[in-house]
């Protein structure tokens, strides 16, 4: 809460602080204060009612128009114009906002707000702020993604239920941008909304849909072109379990402008692989500090995969991710020089540095943008839309090595392994399980296309866990559990290592335990990390749990599955977004639970055996002598699955479910 | 690290003083600093600062921060990125320099320009970010660099001494010198030099030496971070160096409460327009606590826009509002912030001849008040107090839903400035106790053969949690409430079974209980071939026990709240299953402090478990751990007791 009053002892700083703010000139509303009128787009805007198909949202879009007007060096200016209604108290928060760059230019910004009862009020410089955007890293405090990038952000006069925002923007956009990516989806509905392209004579413009079949424009006027789209629900995840990124469900249309903008999907994936791959040329040029050491690495490697290992390896290892982008620096990647000489870098450096360590001991590899959200990079839809980049390597013909798994053939048959620099700790050959089943653009000149990327084999990737525990009479469960963990997953620890020290890794693995073994207490912790990527990382854990079986009567209630849970429960109504799988994989469990003394198992769950196309599931408890023995083997063989497929995932992981609350019923002789 | 500006006489020195250059001042490491790869002091750290140190200048407005950080682990690489923020058009970074030493001895010296970004402006404000990140960082080397800021009105010094790394030499030091603290041309700013060093049992002295103040220490853990701790004022160590009138605490705090009172009591003024309405509200032969109670009813209905939106003043012109000088202001409008709001109900209270008292707390969510920190800015929120019948009763009229005579648990056991009879003093509101916040959960749950459940559960809820849920209720509509209390209420049922909303009873009325209904369904039990296992804890068997992993604490506990549940569950049971066992009874009572009791009944058709949870305490000391400990321990466990059905027919396929 605020005090509706400054305390006469604080008067004098307040005083100063006025004093020192001095006056700003107004730039946002009339001059002298006076507002200007409610332009007539947004009296127009006013009569839309508010949809039906709106009544569960905070807020609807009644209007949203984009204007890019391009000129004859193809730079665009866009005007936007929006009208948002408010519809519940929590739909307050849908400001208006502006991001620009130093490459970038915010020529208007107005807003205007008419509320429930009709009175209009227009935005003061007031109500304007700007931030800049970074990203925090995973140690507080730390931000790991700068940008020169700001936003504008208006804060909406008389914002209250009932009122309707109305926003008006002109900016000039960086001059290097030659597409507009349109999301014609939102959290929100969207009740009205158009895009105009306005080309210089003779322009050239090509346009791609993703989860909206393609609308076809109308020419307005000569070289001008307007879609419209109208009712767009919104799209809203919230209580739908296991779904794909919103990003990659969320429709949106993509255009392009220029003498390379083309119809023909594949000629504008290769143009946009072209325009990449000239961005960064000479940038991953080695000096001579990369060349030399890039031979040093790989001295004594006695084949290609050893090659490889050394220089991604060093990449891993040595090279933090941190990084300040400024304008195009958002696509352009540093020189390789100041890379390798700072030892820092994002994505699109770490790229450069490969590909330059690589160059320099006689292996080519390309740029290769992505997103690390399955489903955003849409085949079929050509587009800059993605946040990753990473590394395609060209194999040489004869290369068969069964360590290099993430290996994808383009269309003259050229074998690419792809890897990405950035994650830490995943090893050359593997790929990332968020990168499996996506697609990338190849970014190799004239021969750059899109490509799927694999689906690694369960082999790849998981866990082998043995526990050996002994149980007292009093329900207390003490033991020892191993692990090894491999793929994507030991590199998901690996990274959980990485970024903790000793207290804190103690106390996340307890929390982690805990999940399973509410009173658990971690007698010893340790964990093997070995150098190598490729070979398994080992946690060694030792525990104590109070009460881990019950007395009922002159019987003991035991879990036979003691840690961990695979079961991921969709919601039980009809469904119409996939089900994200996340990662292949193969999970094995084994538990030995020694019996108190004068105890025998007198009950034990049933086995089961479940194989589908997607994933199997097996596991069993057995008794030998004084000994409950429980094994398990999860496999799962796909990341998606179809909506259709909803019913099938759930019987299936409810199975798993069920297996997981086993109990042995422990009798005493 | 952060300095305050201050507008004092060495304003144009400081302006138009150059910074003066870095001096390369880079210390030599030592071979053992070089070769070091583990620090016994701080066992498992990540990164150690081997000297930590912070100098500054009132009348240069000169700070200068330097660091030496030796990296063990490869987190502590990421100490390589710096980020210094400042205000441009106060102060500006010059000089910045940095160094990475390898543990060969190899030194790479920061070479790249650091990154000046906006982190935010408005019409009146900019605050800018400098960043740079110290190259060729790996784990073994030394990161060492120098900044210097220049602060154009001076500086007054605000020293973090505790980081979340272990530091082994740290120095601070402060050269108030020439810096304008005494009585100016005018006596306005009748500056004293205050110096505020917290916590008060923090191993730390500042020396003082005719305008220079140094801390000098060695080994300094790192801050505190453990669950459920009081807010972070009471444990980090820091000095914090500021401007007040006087240098006695006493006189401090006297003549701040006398200001407090009058700006107070000003804007209270009880005008003839607020004693019409407090008439209009009671009736002439209402009881002091019907008077009370009516006027508090009628201040809850008006507008707080700490939960709707606080306008701006052009709407406030369109709307005819007037501007919020005093209470009479906040009543015409029929509308104010919190605090307006609480004021106001003081001076109709007053009006309709109760005695009414305004009080200002620290919210303790943020801090806890104290008393060797001479400024008013620690207070945050008002609250009300009104006699009856010679009892004065705390009340939270700004805080919208908040029951009469209950306090928002930010504002409970929270100090700060209150009116009396007797003048304003410096106090304390009173704890709630376990009474206040509960929780009362029923089921009514039909198993069937396979495990399954369906039923129905009512949540009765009283004091914080019901509070809590009233406000979402203000700043969202009622179809986000009810999934946000969904989601929440799944969170904690057992896994497998699943709640449906269906509806909500006494949102309205925050003098009832809250009453939440839900219908459950889903997988509870776990059969087997001879009998059906059933978490025999329905609302508890997924909880999260605080403290039950944790043996030991150094740092008090605050759980913010006392609290009491209370549930009652009757599972039917399937055809053809008798039970084999129900939870036993349990009786675990910490004197004084906590108690549960759980007592199961059954017969040869249902299975009734009633569980009572009470902590009555919101504060404790890390003394009191091991009995804390003990307690939660039997708690967890008692909570994950089951029921066991035997099957009494034959089941087909076994």
């Amino acid at each position: 809460m605020k005090n509706p009053f400054v305390p006469r002892i604080e008067f004098a700083f307040a005083l100063a602080a006025v004093f020192l703010a001095g006056v700003a000139r107004p730039a946002h509303a009339g001059w002298f204060g006076k507002d200007d009128p409610l332009p007539s787009w947004a009296l127009d805007a006013a009569k839309t009612p508010t949809p039906a198909y709106a009544d569960h949202s905070s807020a609807v879009i009644l209007f949203d128009e984009y204007v890019e007007t391009i000129d004859a060096q193809g730079r665009a200016v866009e005007r936007e114009r929006e009208a948002i209604r408010i519809l519940k108290p929590q739909g307050r928060h849908h400001d208006c906002s502006v991001s620009y760059d130093v490459d970038e230019k915010i020529n208007s910004f107005r807003e205007w707000t008419v509320t429930a009862d009709g009175k209009t009020f227009q935005a003061k410089d007031t109500d304007f702020v700007d931030v800049g955007g970074g990203e925090e890293g995973i140690v507080p405090g730390i931000p790991v993604l700068l940008v020169t990038e700001r936003t504008r952000i208006v804060h909406p006069p008389a914002e209250d239920v009932g009122a309707t925002i109305y926003c008006e923007s002109e900016e000039q956009i960086a001059p290097w941008n030659r597409e507009k990516v349109w999301s014609i989806q939102s959290t929100i509905p969207i009740a009205h909304q158009a895009l105009e392209l306005d080309l210089p004579p003779g322009g050239h413009y090509a346009d791609s849909w993703h989860q909206h079949p393609p609308v076809q424009p109308v020419e307005v006027a000569p070289d001008h072109w307007r879609w419209e789209i109208d009712n767009m629900h919104g799209l809203d995840l919230r209580d739908i379990h296991v779904h794909p990124a919103w990003r990659a469900l969320a429709a949106r249309m993509s255009i392009y402008w220029g003498a390379d903008a083309s119809t023909d999907k594949d000629a504008e994936w290769r143009a946009l692989g072209q325009w990449t791959a000239d961005l960064e040329a000479h940038r991953p040029d080695p000096t001579p500090e990369i060349t030399a050491e890039a031979q040093k690495l790989v001295a004594g490697a006695p084949d290609f995969y050893a090659k490889l290992v050394a220089i991604t390896e060093y990449i891993q290892n040595n090279i933090r991710y941190f990084v300040i982008e400024r304008g195009i620096g958002g696509f352009q990647a540093h020189p390789a020089g100041e890379i390798y000489r700072n030892r820092y870098g994002d994505c699109k450096d770490k790229t450069t540095l490969l590909i330059s360590m690589l160059q320099a001991v006689g292996i080519e590899a390309f740029y290769m943008p992505v997103d690390d959200r399955r489903g955003v990079v849409d085949a079929n839809a050509p587009s800059l839309a993605g946040n990753h980049m990473i590394t395609a390597i060209r194999l040489p013909a004869d290369e068969r090595d069964p360590r290099l798994m993430a290996v994808v053939a383009a269309k003259d048959g050229t074998r690419y392994l792809i890897f990405d620099p950035t994650d830490e700790r995943t090893p050359v050959g593997n790929l990332p399980s968020y990168l499996q089943g996506g697609y990338g653009l190849l970014a190799a000149g004239p021969l750059s296309q899109v490509v799927a990327l694999p689906v690694l084999d369960p082999a790849a990737n998981g866990a082998d866990e043995s526990g050996t525990f002994a149980l007292a009479a009093d329900g207390t469960l003490t033991g020892q559990v191993d692990a090894l963990y491999f793929g994507p997953e030991g590199g998901n620890f690996r990274s959980f290592l990485k970024f903790t020290d000793d207290k804190e890794r103690r106390e996340a693995w307890e929390s982690f335990v805990a999940e399973d073994l509410p009173g658990v207490t971690l007698d010893s912790l340790r964990f093997v990390q070995p150098d190598a990527l490729s070979k398994p990382l080992e946690f060694h854990f030792s525990l104590t749990e109070p009460r881990y079986a019950h007395n009922a009567g002159t019987l003991l209630l035991a879990r036979t599955h003691v840690l961990g849970s695979a079961a991921r429960l969709p919601e039980d109504k009809p469904r119409k977004v996939p089900i994200n799988l996340g990662a292949t994989g193969r999970w094995r469990e084994r538990y030995d639970i020694a019996l108190p003394p004068g105890y025998v198992v007198d009950e034990t769950p049933d086995p089961v055996d479940l194989d589908t196309d997607f994933a199997s599931y097996h596991a069993a408890t057995t008794a030998k002598g004084n000994t409950l023995h429980y094994e398990r083997v999860y496999t799962v063989r796909k990341v998606e699955l179809p909506a259709s497929r909803a019913e099938d995932f759930r019987k299936f992981e409810s199975a798993v479910l069920d297996d997981e609350k086993g109990m042995a019923v422990l009798r005493k002789q | 690290m952060r300095g305050s500006c201050l507008l004092c006489s060495a304003v144009l020195a400081a302006t138009l003083a150059p910074a003066p250059p870095v001096r390369a001042q880079f210390q030599q490491p030592s071979a053992e600093e070089l070769k070091m790869t583990a620090d016994p002091k701080a066992p498992g750290a990540s990164a150690v600062y081997l000297d930590r140190e912070e100098t500054d200048s009132q009348f240069t407005g000169l700070q200068t921060i330097y660091a030496r950080i030796k990296v063990l682990a490869d987190k502590g690489k990421e100490l390589a990125t710096v980020t210094i923020p400042f205000a441009p058009e106060y102060s500006r970074v010059d000089n910045v320099q940095g160094r990475t030493i390898h543990a060969d001895g190899t030194i790479f010296p920061l070479s790249v320009k650091p990154e000046d970004l906006l982190d935010y402006r408005n019409k009146y404000y900019q605050q800018n970010n400098l960043v740079f990140t110290l190259p060729n960082v790996e784990v073994g080397s030394i990161i060492e660099y120098r900044v210097q800021i220049v602060h154009k009105f001076g500086i007054l010094p605000y020293w973090e001494i505790q980081t979340p790394y272990f530091i082994h030499k740290e120095h601070n030091y402060f050269n108030a010198k020439g810096g304008g603290f005494g009585v100016n041309g005018r006596g306005t700013f009748a500056g004293f030099l205050a110096m505020f060093v917290t916590p008060q049992n923090a191993p730390l002295s500042v020396k003082s030496d005719a305008g220079e103040y140094t801390v000098d220490l060695a080994d300094v853990p790192p801050q505190p971070d453990e669950d459920w701790m009081p807010p972070m004022n009471t444990l980090r160590w820091r000095v914090e160096f500021y401007q007040t009138f006087t240098d006695s605490a006493q006189k401090f705090w006297d003549s701040a409460l006398k200001s407090w009172s009058k700006d107070t009591e000003q804007f209270l003024k009880v005008k003839q327009t607020l004693r019409d309405a407090a008439n209009a509200m009671v009736s002439p032969g209402d009881s002091e606590e019907q008077k009370a109670h009516k006027i508090y009813a009628a201040v809850l209905k008006l507008e707080n826009t700490d939960y709707t939106h606080v306008k701006s003043d052009a709407e406030r012109k369109k709307d005819k509002l007037k501007t919020v000088n005093d209470i009479e202001d906040v009543w015409k409008n029929r509308s104010g912030a919190g605090d307006s709001i609480a004021l106001l109900y003081v001076g109709l209270a007053r009006a309709a001849g109760l005695k009414a008292w305004a009080m200002q707390v620290v919210n303790r969510d943020r801090a806890i008040f104290d008393a060797t920190y001479l400024s008013t800015r620690q207070l945050d929120d008002y609250i009300a107090i009104v006699e009856i019948g010679g009892k004065e009763i705390y009340l939270d009229p700004g805080e919208k839903v908040c029951p009469f005579g209950v306090l928002h648990w930010t504002h409970a056991l929270a100090t700060g400035f209150r009116q009396s009879a007797a003048g304003p003093k410096v106090a304390m509101t009173p704890a709630d106790t376990y009474r206040t916040d509960s929780v009362e959960r029923t089921a009514d749950l039909v198993l069937d053969a396979a495990g399954n459940v369906t039923g129905t559960a009512r949540m009765v809820m009283s004091g914080a949690e019901a509070i809590y849920w009233r406000q979402q209720a203000l700043e969202n509509d009622p179809n986000a409430l009810d999934k946000d209390f969904i989601d929440d209420l799944n969170a904690t049922l057992p896994e497998g079974v699943s709640a449906t909303f269906d509806h909500l009873v006494g949102l309205d009325n925050s003098d009832s209980k809250l009453m939440a209904i839900v219908k459950l369904s889903g997988g509870l039990g776990t059969p087997t071939r001879k009998r059906l296992i059933v978490p025999g804890l329905f609302f508890e068997s997924r909880a999260s026990h605080p403290f039950v992993a944790e043996a030991k604490r150094s740092t008090p506990i605050d759980m913010h709240i006392p609290e009491m549940q209370l549930d009652d569950v009757v599972y039917h049971l399937p055809q053809g299953y008798t039970v084999g066992s129900a939870p036993h009874t349990a009786d675990v009572t910490w004197p004084g402090s906590a108690l549960l009791r759980i007592n199961s009944t059954f017969s040869a058709e249902q299975v009734q478990v009633a569980r009572l949870f009470a902590r009555n305490f919101t504060l404790l000391g890390p003394g009191d751990y091991n009995n804390l400990h003990d307690f939660y321990l039997k708690l967890a466990a008692a909570d994950q007791q089951q029921i066991l059905l035997a099957r009494t027919a034959p089941t087909k396929g076994h």
